[in-house]
């Protein structure tokens, strides 16, 4: 009588225990890469943008001979005070040169303040965007020409941090360096 | 002259290729349509491309997918301008 009253009292217990997991859960699908969305590179339009009718509609899109020596607040193209963006998925660097490409002013996301991985976002790339710009405007840089390279998420912002620190943009050139027989890269990551 | 001399001693003149002139502050547009450009040239994959080894094997699989992905885009294509297509000699094919 007795024992039958503590095997039910045991089996209660052991029921409520059993409401408890205490094994480590099996994972009930496999984790898929595809589900993490594709990083942000800052290369919007790049197959959006319907390519035949900007080309039409637009005029002097692209330099011509006359170019170099078109006038620009008073500077000819090939004069102007040029800003080089070095962009990569971990910073984001701003030089701005002469046109003979002496340094004048230099800026980076890190010097910024932004640390560690916020240095490559693309807010970061537009707040230095803006504080270089105010400098550049400080020093008597109005207008420039822009010179991007590399990819990454500061990509479009930086030049949009330029012209929202009140640089008067000229042009944008892309001087990302592809090669087609490039030298042996680093080994691939393992995911 | 001063370009030509400059096309003659540089094999890429920066401010000549892959450049785009702002028009009207529009700085989205411009660079829009520079990644656009890029993007259609192959640049843009290229360097993606190279960042990393690829193996041997990988790039014998990579090239296979894209033919087989070439092939079966061109099929698909003309099935849909079969599909699409006007002035057909029975304008409801199949129906009464």
């Amino acid at each position: 009588m007795i024992s039958a009253l503590r095997n039910s009292v045991r089996a209660s217990v052991t029921s409520v225990v059993r409401l408890f997991q205490t094994s480590t859960p099996q994972a009930t699908e496999k984790f898929v890469h595809k589900r993490i969305p594709a990083p942000d590179e800052g290369v919007q339009g790049e197959k959006i943008i319907d390519l035949d009718s900007a080309l039409k509609t637009k005029q002097n899109l692209f330099p011509t001979l006359e170019s170099d020596y078109q006038l620009y607040n008073g500077i000819p193209y090939k004069d102007l005070p040029i800003c080089n963006i070095r962009v990569s998925h971990n910073n984001t660097i701003f030089t701005l040169t002469e046109p003979d490409g002496k340094v004048r002013i230099i800026r980076s996301c890190g010097m910024e303040g932004f640390k560690n991985t916020k240095k490559g976002t693309n807010i970061a790339a537009q707040t230095t965007g803006i504080t270089i710009a105010t400098k550049a405007v400080v020093q008597g840089y109005n207008t420039v020409r822009v010179r991007v390279q590399g990819l990454g998420p500061g990509r479009l912002s930086a030049v949009k941090g330029l012209q929202m620190g009140g640089l008067n943009i000229v042009s944008i050139t892309d001087n990302t360096h592809v090669s087609w027989n490039p030298p042996r890269a680093r080994k691939a990551r393992r995911l | 002259m001063h370009l030509s001399l400059r096309l003659l001693s540089n094999r890429h003149p920066s401010f000549i290729a892959r450049t785009v002139f702002v028009q009207n502050n529009d700085i989205d547009n411009a660079c829009r349509l520079i990644n656009r450009i890029m993007g259609k040239e192959g640049l843009l994959a290229q360097y993606r491309l190279t960042r990393y080894y690829e193996k041997p094997f990988q790039t014998r699989r990579r090239v296979n997918h894209e033919k087989c992905k070439a092939i079966y885009n061109e099929d698909m294509e003309r099935k849909i301008q079969f599909v699409l297509r006007k002035n057909r000699h029975e304008p409801f094919p199949g129906c009464y």
